[in-house]
């Protein structure tokens, strides 16, 4: 009834080439940042904030990155643990050494750090595709996060192997890194940083460069054939896709826990944000923020129900009941939706767009 | 040279003028020899691609017709002779510095991007046309590099923020898309994915996404396969007008000889990876040689 | 099949042993702090590298198995190695001889490969082969959690009837101290060569064989003379558990049932792109590879670094070496078709 795009009339290309082309969907998600970014802080409990909102997020950012290596660009990648461990280090390492430098140049720093360390681990995707690229990632994954246990200059020599993300200002004052910030402000931060670069990804697939990626990605050999040069393609879609997920890292150390030490980026981690990917929808800007949002909120989902259920059930059983119920939901969305939780969306949008009418 | 015509009727021809006058050689190959391994896929062919003409390359199947497009645009490398491209020998080269040389191509199974859609798998085919900035030429020995990675930087910038040239551009060409569009009668379809359409329809998406590279030579690989005779009316339309109105030269395999017979002005003929013939339609039609290659009998 | 290859592939390998210890050699003299070197001390590393590499071997078998009939790449096979290791020891705890409780863990193994095949399986063919993977990274996650569940996470003992202490052999006047061998590695070896012998049998002269060959080459063709592709693909699951099993008791064996052997099975990725994931022979050579690669890689460069290089040598070796050769060392070269 209210979602109409009837009457819309686009005079322009310009107006045709808009990111929300439907007025509907303009209104709709100035409303919703709005909300966020105006009332959540106000009204959302300290917990909400600290353990879904702020990791939430982080993970939008990380899966916002692989999205654009694996959604976009076609390159499977399982090394997304390491880049982050990257962005987390490197960001570490410029803030410990430069402590009077804007947090938000070091994150830029060491965002282009993890980009450079992409495009390296990238290079055998000029040679190999598939399954064989993936396992070639893991080399990515296993050597970076060996690297950061192994050298202590990495931690500054801190015995434990823990960095603890030293406190930074923005806007002046502001406390927005390390545990003693309040989480108000490091979620209004992560916001508009996180929407900021949501924004500039979204901008480069609809351009020149995104639309590259994707030639490679559907077909690389007729996106040779039509100009496009692989290597430039790939290693862009690596440099851009470790930026991301480098920042996200850098944001993961400095606001989300504080202090954090490299095995907090295993492999694990790696399928943790391919997962939600897969699951949000692959070539989605949507799908990342989508996959991560059930991501986050799963595993909180099935600490509460046994506790509202009543049962009496160790903490390992727990453990172990999660794994199983995971893994389950996984393969039972892949059956259901192969295309994400994006493709939902965009089925619903339609249907909304004829109800209540059939036709 | 210049003086070869072709005999097509006119009515066949649709508008096309009986008698036409073709330009110098754009592509000559000389001598062409590539293998597999082991495997001959083609022997010393030789053949020349004039301009604004529309050559046809036909042979039965695993005669190397579609190796030797490889070949003209860069994706295979034969292991002898040469190929002479607006009067350049050509070095060996991957099949983007041949896009960039105004060599485009459509495939024998149709190779569309299949996650995007027809409008996005045109402006794909701009993408060499694009650029949001140009460096100016100062002509001082390593400036000029510089300044094209600066260039080149800025560019990338103007796309991440999508403001200013990068929109300005992605209009502009916009509007020369919507020109092919019209030009192949593709509006209805312009922001369909192009995974949902017929097949028909996905051939002329193709075709469509080589004409927005605006090629000097086009290389088409079986257009018509599998289409009905309607389908295959409308792309020799089609083919002929792009000849006509672009003056795009175009070389194209094709298995039905009707067709060939009627819209091309010469034709080669390949079997076994050698040339069997060469000429006029009229000529290779009654060619001993040829007719026993279709026909299977003895060598 | 490409016998030529394999040979060429044994020769190679067998002839860079010298070239890789005389390397060492030199490097050790440059750094006589950090290496320490001597021919009878590499070649015991080579031979205890050379038995690990069969284990790994034999993880890579059930991936390669696999993916040669259904094109799925098994992230869950580490996954069923455990579980089957795991199951096996919840029937030796019940009081069975180790004999029948490796066959009752096999039953179990083709009850499990008939329910992913039933349930997952089914319902996703002719999925994109990402959607597959991820499928079985969900494998992955319910199995590691199921057999948690039900055998508990601790770590298990496996005890086979083979003695943990080392063999000394070929004492002589090159190896004063013996070569030393471990019997749990020296079995495993035998056991992998023998279940390698017998899938190739199986592959090459059964009628079966025939199937899951045709099966592999296209699903299509194969469904169209009426091969049964779900009754295949139920075979080939079960096959690759049993698979599954053997190097889950060898593992077991030699660490000790525990949770980690899920992620050692990850070691038999570098082991596939090496020998590529359609070639059993390419798995063994690949394994074996590997395996001294990484037990010479860490004994005697290791030091340079620090230590603790086993946990990515693997895959450096393995990505360097595609840079050279994209296509493994048994594939054929490539041509690209469009």
């Amino acid at each position: 009834m209210f979602y109409r795009e009837a009457g819309q009339f686009k005079t322009s290309y310009a107006a045709d080439q808009a990111i929300y082309p439907i007025r509907q969907d303009k209104i709709g998600i100035l409303i919703l940042f709005g909300f966020s970014l105006l009332a959540i802080p106000f009204i959302a409990p300290i917990y909400w904030l600290n353990s879904i909102l702020i990791p939430f997020l982080i993970f939008s950012l990380a899966a916002l990155g692989l999205n654009i290596l694996t959604g976009y660009c076609g390159q499977l990648s399982l090394g997304t643990g390491g880049f982050m461990a990257c962005g987390a280090f490197f960001s570490y390492k410029l803030a410990t050494a430069m402590p009077d430098t804007n947090i938000l140049i070091v994150f830029l720093l060491a965002g282009l750090g993890t980009a450079l360390v992409g495009v390296l681990f990238g290079l055998p995707s000029l040679r190999i595709k598939g399954f064989y690229l993936a396992v070639a990632t893991l080399a990515a994954q296993f050597f970076l996060i060996w690297m950061f246990n192994k050298f202590s200059w990495w931690t500054n020599h801190s015995p434990s192997g823990v960095i603890s993300a030293p406190p930074r200002a923005v806007f002046g004052d502001i406390d927005v890194t390390s545990a003693s910030a309040s989480p108000e402000a490091k979620y209004v931060f992560l916001l508009l940083l996180v929407s900021f670069l949501a924004l500039i990804a979204k901008n480069m697939v609809r351009s020149r460069i995104g639309r590259s990626w994707m030639a490679i990605r559907d077909m690389d050999i007729a996106a040779e054939i039509i100009g496009i040069r692989p290597m430039l393609a790939k290693l862009s879609a690596f440099a851009v896709s470790s930026f991301f997920i480098g920042v996200s890292g850098a944001l993961w150390a400095f606001t989300y826990s504080g202090s954090v030490e490299a095995l907090a980026f295993e492999i694990n981690r790696s399928f943790e944000v391919l997962f939600m990917i897969i699951i949000g929808g692959l070539g989605a800007i949507m799908g990342s923020f989508l996959g991560a949002a059930f991501i986050v909120l799963l595993p909180i989902a099935l600490d509460t129900i046994p506790l509202l259920l009543g049962l009496p059930l160790s903490v390992e059983t727990v453990a172990h009941l999660r794994l199983i119920i995971f893994g389950a939901l996984i393969i039972f969305f892949l059956i259901v939706e192969p295309h994400g939780l994006a493709r939902l969306w965009q089925i619903g949008k339609e249907k909304l767009r004829l109800w209540p009418f059939p036709y | 040279m210049n003086d070869i015509s072709s005999q097509i009727p006119a009515e066949a021809a649709g508008t096309r003028q009986p008698e036409r006058r073709f330009g110098e050689p754009l592509l000559t190959v000389e001598n062409i020899s590539l293998s597999f391994g082991g495997l001959q896929a083609l022997t010393d062919i030789s053949f020349d691609i004039l301009e604004q003409e529309i050559r046809a390359i036909i042979g039965p199947n695993g005669a190397g017709k579609t190796s030797m497009l490889n070949v003209i645009n860069g994706f295979y490398h034969p292991q002898k002779g040469t190929i002479t491209y607006k009067g350049n020998i050509r070095r060996t080269m991957r099949p983007h510095m041949a896009a960039a040389q105004g060599i485009a191509r459509t495939f024998q199974n149709v190779a569309l991007f299949k996650g995007m859609s027809t409008l996005d798998n045109i402006m794909t085919g701009r993408l060499l046309k694009m650029h949001n900035l140009r460096a100016p030429e100062t002509g001082v020995f390593g400036l000029d590099q510089v300044l094209r990675w600066g260039a080149g930087a800025l560019d990338f910038v103007t796309q991440c923020l999508y403001w200013g040239p990068n929109e300005k551009e992605e209009t502009r060409q916009r509007a020369y898309c919507e020109e092919i569009v019209d030009f192949l009668e593709i509006q209805a379809i312009r922001k369909t994915p192009v995974g949902r359409l017929p097949y028909g329809l996905q051939k002329r998406v193709e075709l469509a996404r080589a004409l927005a590279m605006e090629p000097e030579l086009l290389l088409l690989d079986e257009p018509m396969a599998g289409m009905n005779v309607e389908e295959k009316e409308d792309m020799s339309r089609f083919i002929l007008d792009v000849n006509e109105e672009f003056g795009t030269t175009v070389a194209l395999i094709e298995h039905d000889m009707g067709v060939v017979m009627d819209i091309s002005d010469r034709v080669v003929v390949l079997d076994y990876g050698r040339k069997l013939a060469d000429g006029r339609p009229d000529e290779v039609r009654s060619d001993r040689g040829v007719i026993d290659a279709y026909l299977g009998v003895a060598h | 099949m490409n016998l030529k290859h394999l040979a060429i592939g044994v020769v190679c390998s067998l002839g860079s042993i010298p070239v890789v210890g005389l390397l060492l050699q030199q490097l050790a003299e440059a750094a006589p702090n950090d290496i320490f070197f001597g021919w009878d001390f590499y070649i015991e590393v080579v031979v205890t590298g050379l038995l690990q590499g069969v284990m790994y071997a034999l993880v890579a078998l059930g991936f390669v198995l696999i993916f040669k009939a259904s094109a799925i790449f098994n992230f869950a096979q580490g996954a069923m190695v455990l579980f089957a290791a795991l199951a096996m020891v919840g029937f030796i705890e019940m009081g069975l001889h180790w004999t029948l409780a490796f066959l009752l863990a096999a039953v179990v193994m083709i009850i499990v490969a008939i329910l992913i095949e039933r349930v997952v399986l089914r319902p996703m063919v002719n999925q994109e082969p990402i959607i597959l993977f991820m499928a079985t990274i969900g494998i992955f996650f319910v199995l590691d959690g199921l057999g948690q569940t039900i055998w508990g996470s601790n770590v298990k003992a496996l005890d086979i009837g083979i003695s943990q202490t080392p063999w000394f052999v070929l004492q002589g006047e090159f190896f004063p101290g013996g070569l030393r061998l471990i019997p749990t590695e020296v079995v495993a070896a035998v056991v992998g060569a023998l279940t390698v012998t017998l899938l190739a049998v199986l592959f090459q002269y059964t009628k079966v064989g025939r199937a899951l060959r045709a099966v592999a080459d296209d699903h299509q063709a194969a469904l169209s003379v009426g091969i049964p592709l779900k009754f295949i693909w139920a075979i080939v699951w079960s096959v690759a558990g049993i698979v599954g099993l053997v190097a889950g008791v060898m593992w077991g064996t030699s660490l000790g049932v525990q949770f980690s052997l899920s992620l050692i099975a990850l070691k038999a990725l570098p082991v596939l792109i090496l020998g590529g994931f359609t070639s059993i022979p390419g798995a063994i050579v690949g394994g074996l590879i590997v395996g001294v690669g990484e037990q010479v890689g860490e004994v005697f460069i290791g030091p340079l670094f620090g230590g603790a290089i086993q946990d990515w040598f693997a895959y450096m070796l393995a990505m360097i070496f595609l840079l050279f050769r994209p296509q493994g060392l048994f594939g054929e070269r490539i041509i690209e078709r469009v």
